[in-house]
């Protein structure tokens, strides 16, 4: 790690000037800094960093009650991009909170998008404008502000920086109830899925499905046997993380009830987590080396999203389904064919035997020209095929219609991925979710993008399906941004990723 | 009372539903049966392009209740993965019925005892491939002007019972 974080002093000065006058248009002078370590006693905090015994960057802060000000910040241009102006905040951001500070502002140039993305690295958000706020060239400021913040949280942030912490991550968005403890967001130290066997067999009864009341039963115990896993208790934990949306509102408010309850009772900083961006996590988890820029498809009962990740944290939906959601369509055929529902895995199962291209079935929105997805022709396609050879006393090769109808859903996924792994020129792939585990659709990607020297990710079998290890993983890199969920926090059914 | 409407094709059913959102009060109950591609979801697509619904309706079958802001809030519910009417007080059933928006319901000939007792009921039956027969029954005062006025605007018949 690059140089050293100490408070300054006046003897700083002369570095401290230089690094200013050439950072900004309209620089602070010589006086104002005087000023600012004259009142050091006063709310004011001012730190630098020293490499070699050269000053290389420096900012400072002004607590007002429980609000802190950025006042100034600037590292050296040859010390850009090294996470230098990253440690200077989160030094600043420590001493505000032992000053009494719960949440941090500052100003920021739009145009600054260097600036902006350090800012928002540590959790400040875009919060509104300050219009002609720099008289210089006659810009608005941005204001931003950081969530609530407490000693636990930027200590945890510091943590994990450091790839030390410990997450204890809770997932109840649907049917079941998970939790995990994990390192480094990376070191899995227990995965505890509540309608798994062993589990079910220990506690007895406890089934977790659709209900609320099935998830409260389930959680406390789920939590505990994470714990008892790792080895580990609350006092050894730095943060917890929850799946906060998208889902089912009566199941997600049980895991963020628990989380907040879990959270005010231990001091534990809480941070949220996108169910979908823990599925694309759970890729990173399999295949650590795996960077944006990438595309992710994301493939589940309840979601078929295909989206662009420029870099981690920042997500754009290029398309979804229009209808029904990939494993949805599974389920319901596989009801029709009388293979109960859920039933997707049968149908997989049953096409290893059968003729893919036995039954031509409609590619939906194949050259629709966009992303989105439409599954729901394709089922009453099916409906027709099954009722028209029913009506001419054909037997019907199940096998067969199971073959043809994954071909046609996977042709159609297939080729919009690697239209769109093209179009925003990507070197990596990855798939997620429920819908992951079909064999013949983790194949045919694969193929696809090795054939065209793209990196093709997907998760182990564990992994693809509802876990909360893909929570910590991607409750990891929300505490390392900031990310903090306050008490006052909800539930969101329809929760964006982005 | 028995009413029929039919349909040529699926953008045909769209604009049924968005028909019939014309007429929608808060508080409405709609509940929509008929086999797994009979094009509820097509219906409920075009109810919420009638009450300016901006995001895109996709089936709540995963979900069981998907809630879209609109003129009047849609409550889009699908009753289909549930197996006991005791999971209803899970999702807060009766709650969201009186929540102030309109709810349509699929699949909501699994629980009858659970319905409201004023609501509409739609039975939507595959004729071929592209033809849809709907047939639209009412159980309360409410719910009997809400058929008529629909089925009056947007029928191209009416057959009474």
């Amino acid at each position: 790690m690059t140089g050293s974080v100490r408070d300054m002093t006046l003897l700083d000065l002369d570095s401290v000037m230089s690094i200013e006058r050439a950072s900004f248009l309209s620089p602070w002078s010589e006086g104002q800094f005087r000023d600012e370590l004259a009142r050091l006693g006063e709310g004011r905090c001012w730190m630098v960093v020293e490499e070699d015994g050269r000053v290389i960057g420096f900012g400072g802060i002004a607590v007002f009650g429980d609000e802190a000000h950025v006042m100034d910040l600037a590292v050296e241009s040859a010390y850009r991009g090294m996470g230098i102006g990253r440690r200077l905040l989160l030094s600043l951001m420590r001493s505000a909170v032992e000053g009494g500070a719960s949440r941090m502002t500052l100003e920021a140039r739009p145009a600054n998008m260097a600036a902006r993305a350090l800012y928002a690295s540590v959790g400040f958000v875009e919060a509104g404008t300050r219009p002609g706020y720099y008289t210089d060239t006659g810009e608005d400021a941005l204001i931003m502000w950081t969530p609530g913040l407490s000693v636990e949280a930027v200590e945890a942030m510091v943590t994990a920086d450091r790839g030390d912490d410990l997450v204890l991550a809770i997932e109840t968005s649907c049917d079941e109830t998970a939790a995990a403890v994990m390192r480094g967001g990376r070191e899995l130290l227990s995965s505890v899925v509540a309608s798994q066997v062993d589990f079910h067999a220990r506690f007895g009864g406890v089934v977790p499905e659709i209900a609320s009341r099935k998830h409260t039963e389930a959680i406390v115990a789920a939590v505990d046997e994470a714990l008892a896993e790792a080895g580990v208790g609350f006092k050894d934990l730095t943060a917890l993380a929850v799946t906060h949306g998208p889902g089912l509102i009566g199941a997600l408010v049980v895991g963020v009830a628990y989380a907040k309850g879990l959270s005010l009772a231990t001091g534990l900083p809480l941070v949220g987590v996108n169910h979908l961006e823990g599925h694309i996590f759970a890729n990173k988890l399999a295949d650590p080396a795996l960077e944006p820029p990438l595309i992710a498809l994301v493939v589940s009962g309840g979601h078929t999203a295909l989206v662009h990740v420029p870099e981690w944290g920042v997500y754009h939906t290029l398309g979804e389904t229009l209808d029904d959601a990939a494993g949805e369509a599974f389920d319901k055929v596989a009801k029709l064919l009388g293979l109960g529902y859920p039933g997707g895995p049968a149908i997989s199962r049953l096409a290893l035997e059968g003729d893919p291209n036995a039954i031509a079935f409609p590619r939906a929105m194949l050259r629709s020209g966009n992303y989105n997805f439409s599954l729901s022709g394709l089922k009453t396609a099916v409906i027709t095929y099954v009722e028209a050879e029913k009506r001419a006393g054909r037997e019907i090769a199940i096998p067969d219609l199971a073959a043809s109808f994954q071909a046609a859903v996977i042709d159609v996924q297939v080729a919009k991925a690697v239209r769109a792994a093209e179009e925003y020129g990507v070197e990596a792939f990855c798939l997620a979710g429920g819908v992951a585990a079909n064999a013949a659709l983790r194949e045919g990607l694969r193929v696809a993008m090795t054939e065209r020297g793209i990196r093709f990710s997907v998760p182990t079998y564990d992994l693809c399906t509802d876990n909360a290890a893909m929570i910590a993983a991607a409750g990891h890199f929300r505490l390392q941004r900031g990310a903090f969920l306050g008490l006052d926090a909800e539930a969101v059914a329809n929760l964006a990723l982005g | 009372m028995g009413l029929t409407l039919h349909t040529s094709n699926e953008r045909e059913t769209e604009l049924l539903g968005r028909c019939l959102s014309g007429f929608l009060e808060p508080g409405d109950v709609v509940v929509l049966s008929g086999d797994l591609g009979a094009g509820k979801t097509h219906f409920v697509k075009g109810v919420a392009e009638g009450l300016g619904v901006p995001e895109s309706v996709t089936s709540p079958t995963f979900n069981i209740l998907l809630v879209h802001p609109g003129r009047l809030t849609l409550y889009h519910l699908d009753l289909y993965r549930l197996e006991r009417a005791e999971q209803l007080e899970d999702i807060d059933f009766w709650g969201t019925l009186e929540a102030g928006g309109v709810s349509f319901i699929e699949w909501g000939d699994r629980f009858p005892e659970a319905l409201p007792d004023d609501h509409l009921d739609i039975v939507i039956d595959r004729e071929d491939v592209e033809r849809r027969r709907f047939d639209v029954a009412a159980s309360g005062e409410r719910s009997a002007g809400l058929a008529v006025d629909w089925v009056r605007t947007c029928g191209q018949q009416e057959v009474p019972e």
